[in-house]
C-alpha cells in the first residue's frame, strides 16, 4: 500500500500586523514499513502568530513539527525561518536542531522530572550569565503564573501547572517560532483559556509564528474560538 | 582467613569497579544510541564473557598479554617484565571478564530514557555531552548503581580467568577464590570455609545494597 498525504488544513490564522511569511516549508518525509510506505509532503507558508494545524492521528502533524525541529530529517525540500535556511535538501543544509532556535512545547511536555520547575526553566539558558538567567527565568515564570512552584518538581504540580511550566521553558529561550504538540489537550476549558490568554499576552510584544498541532476537529473549533 | 588474599581483592575489584565505571559509559553510549548497521556484532563481542567459559576467556587472555603479542612486547619494553602472572595483567582481565556486567546495565538504564526529553533537551539548545551529564546520566542512577556493584561483586568472585591469567602467587595475584581453591585442595575445610561464608555475605550485602537503593519507594524523586 503506498499511501500519500496531503499538508494537514490550516483552520485558521491570526495573523500578526505584518504578514510577511515567518516560517516556509516545502519537504517530503517518506516512511517504509514491511506493509506500506507513507510519503508526507507538506507545503506551508505560516506568517507570525498562531497558526492551528489539525488533522486525523497519524497525518504526519508530528513529523511536520519534528522535521521543523530538526528532529528528524527530511528526505528532500527546504524549511526557511525568515532569511535563515534551517534545511535545503539540494544544497545538503540541515542545521542542528541546537542552532535553530525553535520553542518546541511536545505533547507529553517532556519535562525534566529530576529537575525542579527553576531548574526545567532555566536549562535552555544555562549560557546566559547567572544574573539575567535569574532575572529572564523570574519574569516568564511570573508571566505564566507559576513563580510559586519554582522549588517543586514537575510531579509535585498539576497538570495546568506542567504545560505552564512547559510553556515557560520553551519561551525562555526567545525562540524565532514555537511549535506546539497537542500540550492543551487534556486540560479543561477554563483552564486551557487562561492559559491560551498568557501565551497570546507574551506574543503580542514578540510576534513569532506559533504553530498548534491538534488532532480533534471539536477541540479545533473550541480553540478556534477562542483565538 | 587469608588477610593478604582479601585485601589484594578488595583492591582488584575496587579498580576493576572504577575502571569499568569509566570506560563502561561510553561504550554503553555507543551501544545504546549508535545507528551503526554491524552494531550487533559490538553488542555480541560486549556480551560475550557472560557466556563463555572463563578458562577459554582466560586463556586468550593469557596469549593476548604474553610476550609473543604485541601488547606483551609493548608493555615488556616499557616496564622489563610481562603482563601475565602480575597484578595489573588481573586487573586487564577482570576488566574484560566484567566488562558486561557493567556495559549491559548501564545501556538498559540509557535506552530507558524517555527519547522525547532528549529530544527536548537538543531544541533547548544542550550539546549532546550536556545532555548525557544532565538528563542522561541522573536520569539512569539506578542502571549506574547496578552496573557498578555487580562488576565489582563479580570481581570480586572470579575464579577461572585470574587462575589462567594470573596464577596463584601470593600477595600479587591470589585472590579470595583461589585462596579457597588451595584451602579445599589441602583438605583444610574450617579455612576455606571461612573465607567462603565471608565472600557470601559480601556477595548478598552488594546485591542487597543495589536492591534496596533501586528502590523507587526511596527513589531521590518520584518518577509518574
Amino acid at each position: 500500500m503506498n499511501v500519500e498525504t496531503k499538508p494537514d488544513v490550516i483552520v485558521e490564522e491570526e495573523r500578526a500586523s505584518s504578514v510577511r511569511c515567518a516560517l516556509s516549508l516545502q519537504l517530503r518525509k517518506r516512511f517504509q514499513t514491511r506493509d506500506c510506505s507513507f510519503e508526507l509532503n507538506v507545503d506551508l507558508e505560516i506568517p507570525a502568530g498562531i497558526t492551528i494545524l489539525f488533522g486525523p492521528s497519524g497525518a504526519g502533524k508530528t513529523t511536520i513539527l519534528d522535521c521543523i525541529a530538526g528532529l528528524t530529517t527530511p528526505e528532500s525540500g527546504m524549511l526557511n525561518l525568515k532569511e535563515r535556511v534551517l534545511f535545503n535538501g539540494e544544497k545538503g543544509i540541515d542545521v542542528s536542531p541546537q542552532n535553530r532556535r525553535v520553542g518546541y512545547v511536545f505533547q507529553d511536555l517532556a519535562l525534566f522530572p529530576h529537575l525542579s520547575v527553576k531548574k526545567n526553566v532555566q536549562y535552555g539558558i544555562a549560557s546566559l550569565p547567572a544574573s539575567e538567567r535569574e532575572e529572564r527565568s523570574r519574569q516568564i515564570l511570573e508571566s505564566f503564573h507559576v513563580a510559586e512552584l519554582q522549588q517543586r518538581k514537575p510531579s509535585e504540580i498539576s497538570g495546568g501547572e506542567r504545560q505552564r511550566v512547559a510553556l515557560a521553558r520553551a519561551l525562555v529561550t526567545d525562540p524565532a517560532v514555537l511549535l506546539l504538540d497537542e500540550p492543551l489537550a487534556a486540560l479543561d476549558a477554563a483552564i486551557k483559556s487562561k492559559i491560551v490568554d498568557d501565551l497570546r499576552a507574551w506574543n503580542e510584544s514578540h510576534q513569532i509564528p506559533i504553530l498548534y498541532v491538534t488532532h480533534s476537529l471539536g477541540r479545533t473549533r473550541h480553540c478556534a474560538s477562542e483565538w | 582467613m587469608d588477610w593478604q588474599s582479601f585485601w589484594l581483592t578488595i583492591r582488584l575489584a575496587v579498580l576493576v569497579a572504577t575502571v569499568l565505571a569509566l570506560l563502561g559509559l561510553p561504550i554503553a553510549y555507543w551501544i545504546t544510541y549508535s545507528r551503526w548497521r554491524w552494531k550487533f556484532i559490538a553488542e555480541a563481542v560486549v556480551a560475550l564473557p557472560i557466556v563463555l567459559p572463563p578458562t577459554v576467556l582466560g586463556f586468550y587472555i593469557l596469549i593476548a598479554l604474553g610476550p609473543r603479542s604485541p601488547l606483551g612486547r609493548w608493555w615488556q619494553s616499557f616496564t622489563g617484565h610481562t603482563l601475565a602472572f602480575t597484578f595489573e595483567g588481573l586487573v586487564i582481565g577482570s576488566i574484560i571478564y566484567s566488562l558486561p556486567f557493567a556495559v549491559q546495565p548501564f545501556a538498559a538504564s540509557f535506552a530507558a530514557v524517555d527519547q522525547r526529553l532528549l529530544a527536548a533537551s537538543a531544541t533547548l539548545g544542550a550539546s549532546k555531552l550536556r545532555t548525557f551529564l544532565e538528563l542522561i546520566l541522573p536520569l539512569s542512577l539506578p542502571g549506574l548503581v547496578t552496573g557498578i556493584a555487580l562488576s565489582f561483586a563479580h570481581t570480586m568472585g572470579e575464579f577461572g580467568v585470574v587462575l589462567m591469567v594470573g596464577g596463584n602467587i601470593p600477595g600479587v595475584t591470589r585472590t579470595v577464590s583461589i585462596d579457597i581453591y588451595d584451602k579445599v585442595q589441602a583438605f583444610d575445610y574450617a579455612g576455606a570455609n571461612a573465607t567462603a561464608l565471608m565472600l557470601l555475605v559480601i556477595s548478598f550485602t552488594i546485591l542487597s545494597l543495589v536492591y534496596a537503593l533501586n528502590r523507587k519507594v526511596w527513589a531521590v524523586w518520584p518518577f509518574k
